[in-house]
């Protein structure tokens, strides 16, 4: 069962080494994946190139009362302390983003490599690791992250750090799922032979055949991770108390969320319209993978 | 002064005793109010005086800041819930009115100085304790040598601390005479301030572990009937209470919360009666509510930024003014509290019939703070303020200096640390605190001297005549001097001082149109003094 | 976000074999069949524990490991006097392993410690809560389990048709979205924007349950069931559909059998064994979902109890829900597990 892949369709494991790019084609002409790569253009659109067309800057003083509706000067109103909520939404999503991937990409590179070598060694080596990953996973990600926080209190690296580790066991799941049959390819046991060092081995004989179901598995942590780190925000969690930040924005402005939404509203949309982007994509290319597996299988 | 004449009047009628009269006049020129008429001060929310007061009912309060220390002790406070707590079982000698006036409504009949350095209390008769017992003497003079006590680390103490605490003598079973150490006109002042309760003799803290505290024996108007710190206590009427008619309540149930979301929800889904301070973001929406109505009392507590005036860089007193030049006022009571408060000058006690009202009214001037900060060689350097959500506004100010502060070129960092109020309180360079209405010369015992308990600034400078000044001002019995002094005082604080003022706040509290009998106070305490101890609210 | 909110993409211990039941399948023995199901049993718990204890050191050296707590906790320009007494509290000036024993002996014992923001034992800090959130958490699984063994069961049953597929986009929408995003939604649609018909906030009156405000659980309700349901009902229709497509479910369908009786006597005793580990899956992310949402609804659980733990630095109580919660998940993974294998004629036969 696919339970390490369950944004996915029920199909049998990737056998054939296949092109990601064909993958990534074929994902495209699914109308999810279409929709997802529009929203996600829109939104992490509004998130880079916001700040440059925010009228005003994040913590400037319009004199205006605070947590007012739409007014002149203010889109869409004032936040809980007068400031413009329209500008502080355009500068919102960098941060977001920002983290969002960081801890993404820390998580898959690790979790990649933990994944390859565990399905490699076997033995006693891949109990370990396999070990070490639920030990990971025995919490619920977000209390992983809280727990870490208690001490040190949030900073930047430190989130990233944190959000990283609990991407890492999913990701080296997946990757040892999917290289297990490949490491019992004639071509491995081929480059053994030659003498090809381990890490070559690795990285390019097997790597580049599991690359679709890590390319699903790569949106999938990318759409939790922004939910982790909107998540953490929050919760009141941010290194950067006054700054612009989505998931702080809400925080903020959700006790006068009765009288003015919009200080809620907008970033909620946003971020909810992201995470909804990239799992569509992710999806996509989850079904345009399996949707060629089913095609070679019934050749 | 009209009060004066009003006060001569009515000694003529016969209408006060000359004590009275004496002590009004003593009250007055020790600042006790402005003639301020209530109506003026465009207070919203209708003071309830509806028809008469009926009895019964359970009366719902919700208060935030408490927690797993909250305490009931009629001579001690921290936070708000203690507040509401330590008035509903205890009362002071002299009280306060809605006009910030001292009055007789305490429990003494009077209280003459008739000596600079002596001071004589005449109990009301017949009052009694939750257990029976007559108020008398007695315990007036064990609840003094509590406060005076040092090791109790009681609110009171440093007002209080030019009492003698040896020379507290009974005159007769109602009557104590206080000799002091030294001159001091404000003694009548302190007997009016709410945590400097009279306690039983033998009186002792309330503490889960010891079953002789749990009575919490009083003369107010409910006796405790449950405590479970940090959630919720429960209060009886007191069937014995001294002043006839009142209480109207059966029971009180003062229920804690950990945040104002969640204090303002339990008040619009009809889960209690009152609430304190409701967050302005939400003070439009308690009004629009139907069944609700808002309290709002003109301002007298304030936010202070304070700039310790003994450590680096704050030790130079350009650097001060310059921070206060810095700062956009009028932005300020937009921001942080939605227009509900006014603009301040750096000096505190606005109530106070001696308040500095003809120093100029201080405006920012960026220019003038650059300057400043060039001659102190701090231009573009960088500043911690340290600060805490230990009341509504506080962070916001800390982050709105912030802000206001990049405009003259320098940055500021701001600290939001939950454990603030432990350690490294009052020892911070930079940092926010709060306080609430005071007059001005009880308000200097308690935050700008170095025997006050909780003074920020670390005020006043080594070679400053501010502390002969003030000894001088309390031993002061002609008030006309008196305000000289205090005026020389608050010129100091305005010319060097260490905190930044920036507005007075209005305490806006919430409450069902259930309930009568709320009016709006400058008192310092919410709601009225929480409806005066309970006693003069009720619902109808 | 039903990551699983914050949960495990797999919830059991082992590693999932592809193309199998996410269960180790043993080799056949031909000792009778119940006395490997014990052993089985008996590894499984060990390895529990074994993961336990791991965990233990994880949320140790997480919080008293990093750093120095007590200066965390008193903040900036603690004094040294005031550093020496947390420290000694806490236990501080001795060495590590120390610390870490003493902390593990006694939570072994059931003192969970004393809050350093309450200064009363975390045991009774956290009493009342863990009532709270075990109440939230039955409810909503009283009503995501059923809910999603349906919806997935139905969406396989008629795969690919109209149903699978409004479902599968369905659920992969709300799959994707952080739980608080759908809980502060669904405030702004129906407690405080768009409709004003229900609360924004659960209140429970001091000395009550939550059952005393039974109006204010359904939006708390509400989006936990929105959060796990559409992650766990795509898990089923997988396993569903792997149970339909086998091949003991092909035998029958070959002899001849009518289909209704190949679904009820051959494919749902199977399908069983996923069930349980559904049922698992739901209780274990809603466990970690109520961390998010309780605060979103100022709901007084161990979830909200965690997070101003966090924010007050307060680290025994920290420790104590991290090792609660934690603790929760391995256990309801071996029960799905142990479960699975006593329920599968199949995998049983194979221990």
């Amino acid at each position: 069962m696919s339970v390490y892949n369950p944004l996915a369709t029920n199909e049998p494991p990737l056998v054939q080494p296949r092109k990601p790019s064909g993958v990534l084609r074929n994902a495209l002409t699914l109308g999810r994946t279409r929709v997802g790569l529009a929203l996600l253009v829109l939104v992490a659109g509004v998130a880079v190139f916001g700040p440059l067309f925010a009228p005003h800057g994040p913590q400037d003083y319009l004199g205006l009362l605070p947590n007012k509706g739409p007014a002149p000067g203010a889109l869409f109103g004032t936040d809980h302390i007068g400031q413009d909520v329209w500008s502080r939404f355009l500068d919102g999503g960098r941060e977001i983003l920002f983290l969002a991937l960081a801890s993404t990409i820390l998580g898959l590179a690790i979790g990649i490599a933990i994944g390859l070598f565990a399905a490699y060694t076997k033995g006693a080596t891949d109990d370990v690791l396999m070990r070490g990953m639920d030990v990971i996973l025995a919490f619920p990600s977000i209390m992983l992250a809280l727990v870490v926080i208690a001490t040190l209190g949030p900073s930047y690296w430190l989130i990233i750090l944190a959000v990283g580790l609990t991407n890492i066991p999913r990701a080296a799941r997946v990757t040892r799922a999917a290289a297990q049959p490949i490491v019992e390819r004639d071509f491995v046991g081929a480059a053994e032979a030659i003498g090809v060092p381990r890490w070559k081995i690795l990285f390019g004989e097997i790597l580049p055949n599991v690359l679709s179901p890590l390319m699903v598995e790569g949106s999938l942590r990318l759409t939790y991770s922004i939910g982790l780190i909107a998540a953490i925000a929050f919760l009141g969690f941010t290194p950067n108390p006054n700054g612009a930040d989505w998931g702080v924005m809400i925080q903020e402005n959700y006790i006068a969320l009765s009288v003015q939404p919009w200080g809620v509203v907008l970033p909620v949309l946003a971020i909810a319209l992201l995470t909804m982007a990239t799992g569509m994509i992710g999806d996509g290319i989850a079904r345009a993978a399996a949707g060629i597996d089913r095609l070679r299988s019934a050749e | 002064m009209d009060e004066r004449r009003t006060l001569e009047h009515m000694h003529l009628r016969g209408t006060i005793t000359r004590r009275q009269m004496l002590i009004g006049m003593g009250m007055l020129a020790a600042g006790a109010s402005m003639a301020a008429v209530l109506a003026a001060c465009g207070t919203t929310g209708a003071s309830n005086t509806g028809g008469t007061p009926k009895r019964g009912g359970n009366f719902r309060l919700g208060v935030t800041g408490g927690g797993a220390k909250d305490m009931m002790d009629g001579q001690n406070i921290i936070t708000k819930p203690d507040q509401a707590r330590l008035v509903t079982a205890y009362e002071t000698l002299l009280s306060y009115d809605e006009n910030y006036k001292l009055g007789t409504d305490g429990l003494a009949e009077s209280a003459t100085q008739d000596a600079p350095d002596q001071w004589t209390v005449r109990l009301k008769q017949g009052i009694e304790w939750h257990d029976g017992k007559t108020l008398n003497a007695d315990d007036v003079i064990y609840s003094f040598k509590r406060m005076l006590d040092k090791s109790n680390g009681l609110f009171g103490a440093a007002g209080l601390s030019t009492i003698d605490p040896n020379q507290i003598t009974k005159m007769d079973d109602r009557t104590v005479r206080f000799k002091l150490k030294q001159a001091d006109s404000t003694i009548g002042e302190q007997l009016g301030q709410y945590y400097n309760g009279i306690v039983p003799a033998g009186y002792k803290r309330y503490n889960a572990a010891d079953p002789s505290t749990q009575a919490q024996v009083g003369t107010g108007p409910y006796k405790l009937k449950s405590f479970t710190p940090g959630q919720q206590s429960v209060h009886e009427r007191n069937p014995n209470y001294w002043r006839s008619g009142q209480p109207y309540f059966d029971t009180v149930t003062i229920i804690d919360f950990s945040d104002p979301a969640a204090q303002v929800n339990a008040l619009l889904g009809g889960q209690v009666d009152a609430i304190t301070d409701v967050p302005f973001a939400q003070v439009d929406a308690v009004k629009a509510h139907a069944g609700l109505s808002v309290l709002e009392s003109p301002g007298g507590g304030w936010l202070p930024l304070c700039m310790a005036i003994d450590i680096p860089p704050f030790d130079n007193n350009d650097v001060r003014q310059a921070f206060r030049y810095i700062v956009d006022r009028q932005a300020f009571v937009n921001q942080v509290l939605s227009g509900h408060g006014r603009v301040a000058n750096d000096l505190y006690a606005p109530f106070d019939a001696c308040y500095a009202s003809d120093l100029p009214q201080r405006k920012q001037d960026l220019d003038k703070a650059k300057s400043l900060l060039a001659k102190a060689g701090m231009s573009g350097a960088t500043f911690d303020l340290h600060t805490t959500d230990g009341a509504a506004g506080m962070v916001d100010s800390a982050n709105i200096f912030a802000q206001q502060a990049k405009a003259a070129g320098i940055t500021v960092n701001v600290h939001n640390d939950p454990n603030y109020y432990g350690d490294q309180y009052l020892k911070l360079g930079f940092s926010v605190d709060f306080w609430g209405t005071r007059s001005y010369l009880p308000q200097v015992g308690n935050g700008s001297i170095p025997t006050a308990p909780y003074n920020e600034t670390h005020w006043p400078p080594k070679d400053s005549n501010y502390i002969a000044l003030y000894n001088q001002a309390l031993a002061e019995t002609d008030p006309n001097k008196r305000c000289q002094l205090v005026h020389s005082m608050q010129q100091l604080e305005y010319d060097q001082g260490g905190y930044i003022i920036p507005f007075f706040n209005d305490l806006v509290d919430g409450y069902s149109t259930k309930v009568s009998g709320f009016q709006p106070s400058k008192g310092t305490l919410n709601l009225d003094s929480f409806g005066h101890g309970f006693r003069t609210i009720w619902f109808g | 976000m039903a990551s699983g909110p914050s949960g495990s993409a797999s919830a059991e211990l082992t590693t999932p074999t592809p193309g199998g039941p996410a269960i180790q399948a043993r080799p056949v023995s031909s000792a009778p069949a119940v006395s490997p199901i014990w052993g089985f049993i008996g590894r499984r718990i060990l390895l529990g524990i074994l993961v336990l204890f791991l965990v233990s050191i994880v949320v140790f050296l997480a919080t008293q490991g990093l750093g120095d707590p007590a200066r965390a906790i008193l903040g900036r320009s603690a004094t040294p006097a005031s550093l020496a007494a947390l420290r000694a509290q806490l236990h501080l000036d001795r060495p590590l392993i120390v610390q870490y024993l003493t902390w593990v002996g006694g939570l072994v014992h059931g003192d969970l410690g004393t809050s350093l923001a309450a200064q009363e034992p975390v045991a009774t800090l956290i009493k009342d809560k863990v009532v709270n959130s075990a109440f939230l958490v039955l409810i909503a699984g009283g009503i995501s389990i059923p809910l999603s063994i349906a919806i997935g069961s139905y969406a396989a049953l008629r795969r690919d048709k109209a149903f699978d597929v409004a479902m599968s986009l369905i659920t992969l929408v709300f799959a994707a979205l952080p739980e608080f995003v759908v809980g502060v939604l669904l405030v702004v649609l129906f407690a405080t924007t768009v409709l004003h018909v229900l609360p924004a906030v659960t209140l429970i009156p001091p000395g009550a349950g939550p059952w005393d405000d039974l109006q204010g659980l359904v939006l708390p309700v509400l989006t936990l069931v929105l959060a796990v349901t559409p992650y766990v009902a795509r898990i089923m229709r997988a396993s569903m559909i792997e149970v339909l497509e086998s091949d003991y479910v092909e035998m029958a369908r070959l002899k001849g059998l009518p289909e209704r009786v190949v679904i009820i006597r051959h494919a749902l005793p199977n399908a069983l064994g996923p069930t349980f580990q559904v049922i698992a899956l739901n209780l274990a992310y809603l466990a970690g979902g109520i961390i998010v949402i309780e605060y979103v609804f100022n709901y007084g659980g161990i979830g909200s109890g965690l997070r101003d733990g966090v924010f007050n630095h307060d680290i025994p109580v920290v420790q104590a829900l991290a090792m609660l919660i934690a603790g929760l998940y391995i256990v309801l993974n071996l029960l799905a597990d142990v479960a699975t294998i006593l329920v599968t004629p199949k995998l049983r036969t194979r221990l």
